[in-house]
């Protein structure tokens, strides 16, 4: 839980936030952090946040997944050489279904555990202060640090309502 | 309407969509009690049909060579097609931003989930000695015996439950920011569920951030399985040498026939669904509209992959095989299932040209039932006919499902059913955040409009 002051803002409309975050940003409050029912666009683009970086844990998992499909099929065949179907012992282009299937389904399995650890445990603690939820109807802004300044921002673009946080 | 009026209605229409949602879980109502008690009593009647197989032997069907596989391959076949159009739904239309998806994706992707389910059953259900079911997963073994890996058969082994464990993560993964908004206002068991099933969701832009970016990882694996499963499942016909089966027109035909399944069931279901739960706010006439459209573009489909099928065979020589087959399933024993077929999937869907007909709600329903029974009837007549009518003359028998078999096909319906009935009390059947997006993109669009918005 965020114990460091600044001004907990919430707002009605989307649009509001992202004038607010904008403005903040303008002035150089930049430790901002937004709660949201939704993902709007207006609020991510305002907060500009860099891209998740969850490809570098999907990928390899996918990459994973395909070298694991090739060798899979390819060893347990040749451990068991039996021919059937008038096949190759390794038939690649029949065992293509299979890499694909593993490939996807390591690749999927890899971002469950990333979106797990980066998004569900890791990007709710710590970003607003007395566990404040935003799941509902409103949009909460919080700017670490904010003092009056950033009050009156948040009241110019919009806010239902301000209040400092200690 | 001014910015502030704005900004309250938009607010206001959050809350309703949540409120909208949440009564869906409300108190259960006759009519409700009574579909659950008649899914539950027909599942329970096919599995105690399916037990005298499991207790006496496959007898009790009506396989005979050369017809070893009838109804409960055609189920399967039906059941994964029936699966498709909830990964459409959710993720192929989704990287293709079609919005009319954001409605209605959350009850086909319940109920891809539910019919992968059901038809992950009859691989096990057709088994002489399903007990050794197990040996289809490779696994170590003490004679170091694996599978093989060259049959299409274990093809589907992994295409099927590949399908169901990346379908049943799209879903739940999908439904983590919902059950957080529900399990606020939740009480007793329902909050401690929710808790556990939004994974710790706050809502913050961090969470959202890696969320979205994962989700669009989710659709973007989704979607070439969507056409990797019935291609895989086209196969275990395809790759044979049988007349009937041995072409390379089945995946896409597989493929389309799947989505035309799929989505006439999304539609069967999402009709008394918005009128019994109320939900003509959320999923409106305009969504119900698209899917029966996409139900015109893959009957248009189906029609070209039927006309190809027999155009390219009638020229052939009389004793071609292949011409043989279609012949005999267009004026054989099994004639009036094949034009049946045809009735319900390329004619039927053409009601659908007229505005009328799509609004209608009986109308609608009455097509797309059809539809339903017209793919079933495609599955058995692929399966059937082409088995019944092979290419050794002296072996040509017609197959008959026996009662036990019907029982199952049945009880089926009733598991897919009971299934989903108890999941709609559970899960939030249309996407809250989703649609709280959709509204403030309204919103604001129309104070864009108004010209109030900054």
């Amino acid at each position: 839980m965020r114990t460091e002051p600044g001004i907990l803002a919430t707002f009605d409309e989307p649009a509001a936030a992202a004038r607010a975050i904008r403005v903040l940003r303008e002035r150089g409050i930049r430790d901002l952090h937004a709660g949201l029912p939704a993902p709007f666009p207006e609020v991510v683009a305002a907060l500009a946040k860099p891209r998740s970086a969850i490809d570098y844990v999907t990928l390899p998992g996918a990459l994973l997944g395909l070298v694991l499909g090739v060798l899979f099929p390819v060893l347990t065949s040749l451990s068991w050489p039996l021919v059937t179907g008038g096949k190759e012992i390794v038939s690649l282009p029949a065992f293509v279904v299979i890499i694909f299937e593993v490939t996807v389904l390591f690749g999927s399995i890899a971002n469950l555990i990333a979106v797990t650890v980066r998004s569900f445990l890791g990007g709710g603690t710590g970003a607003f202060p007395r566990g404040e939820r935003f799941n509902a109807d409103r949009i909460g802004l919080f700017a670490a640090g904010g003092g009056e300044e950033a009050e009156r921002v948040c009241r110019e673009a919009g806010a239902r309502e301000v209040r400092r946080v200690a | 309407m001014s910015t502030a009026g704005a900004a309250v209605d938009t607010a206001a229409r959050f809350r309703k969509i949540e409120d909208t949602v949440r009564a869906t879980h409300g108190k259960p109502g006759a009519a409700y009690w009574i579909a659950l008690a008649v899914s539950a009593s027909v599942f329970a009647f096919g599995a105690w049909a399916y037990s005298l197989i499991v207790r006496t032997g496959l007898h009790w069907t009506g396989l005979r060579r050369p017809g070893m596989w009838g109804n409960l391959i055609t189920d399967f076949v039906f059941w994964v097609g029936i699966a498709h159009s909830g990964t459409l739904i959710s993720a192929i239309l989704f990287l293709f931003r079609a919005r009319f998806r954001t409605a209605v994706y959350r009850v086909s992707e319940m109920m891809t989930v539910f019919a992968v389910l059901t038809a992950g059953l009859y691989p096990v259900l057709h088994l002489g000695r399903p007990w050794f079911a197990y040996w289809l997963f490779p696994y170590p073994n003490e004679r170091s015996l694996w599978v093989n890996f060259r049959s299409p058969l274990i093809w589907d082994v992994f295409a099927v439950s590949t399908y169901l464990t990346v379908s049943a993560i799209f879903l739940v993964v999908g439904m983590a920011p919902d059950f957080a908004a529900l399990r606020d206002r939740a009480e007793g068991w329902r909050r401690r569920l929710y808790a556990t099933l939004s994974f710790g969701w706050r809502g913050t832009d961090e969470q959202w951030r890696h969320y979205t970016r994962a989700y669009l990882f989710f659709a973007a694996f989704a979607t070439p399985l969507v056409v990797s499963v019935h291609s895989v499942v086209s196969w275990d016909f395809a790759a044979s040498v049988l007349p009937g089966w041995h072409s390379t027109l089945f995946p896409p035909y597989f493929v389309a026939g799947a989505i035309l399944s799929g989505v006439a069931m999304v539609i069967t279901i999402l009709v008394p669904l918005r009128k019994a739960f109320h939900l003509e706010d959320l999923i409106t006439q305009r969504h119900v509209d698209m899917l029966a459209r996409l139900v015109m573009l893959t009957s248009a489909i189906i029609t070209y992959s039927y006309a190809t099928e027999i155009l390219l065979s009638l020229p052939q020589p009389a004793t071609d095989p292949e011409r043989s087959t279609f012949i005999y399933r267009m004026t054989g024993p099994y004639a009036p299932l094949f034009w049946a077929m045809v009735t319900f999937n390329c004619v039927g869907p053409l009601l659908l040209y007229w505005k009328k007909v799509r609004e209608s709600a009986a109308a609608l329903l009455t097509v797309c039932v059809a539809v339903n029974v017209g793919m079933w009837l495609e599955r058995f007549n692929i399966i059937v006919t082409s088995l019944a009518h092979d290419r050794l003359p002296f072996d040509w028998r017609v197959y008959t499902p026996t009662w036990v078999e019907w029982a199952i096909t049945f009880g089926a319906f009733g598991w897919f059913f009971m299934l989903f009935l108890i999941g709609l009390k559970i899960f939030p059947s249309v996407s809250i955040s989703e649609m709280k997006e959709e509204a403030a993109h309204e919103a604001h669009q129309a104070a864009l409009e108004a010209g109030h918005a900054h």
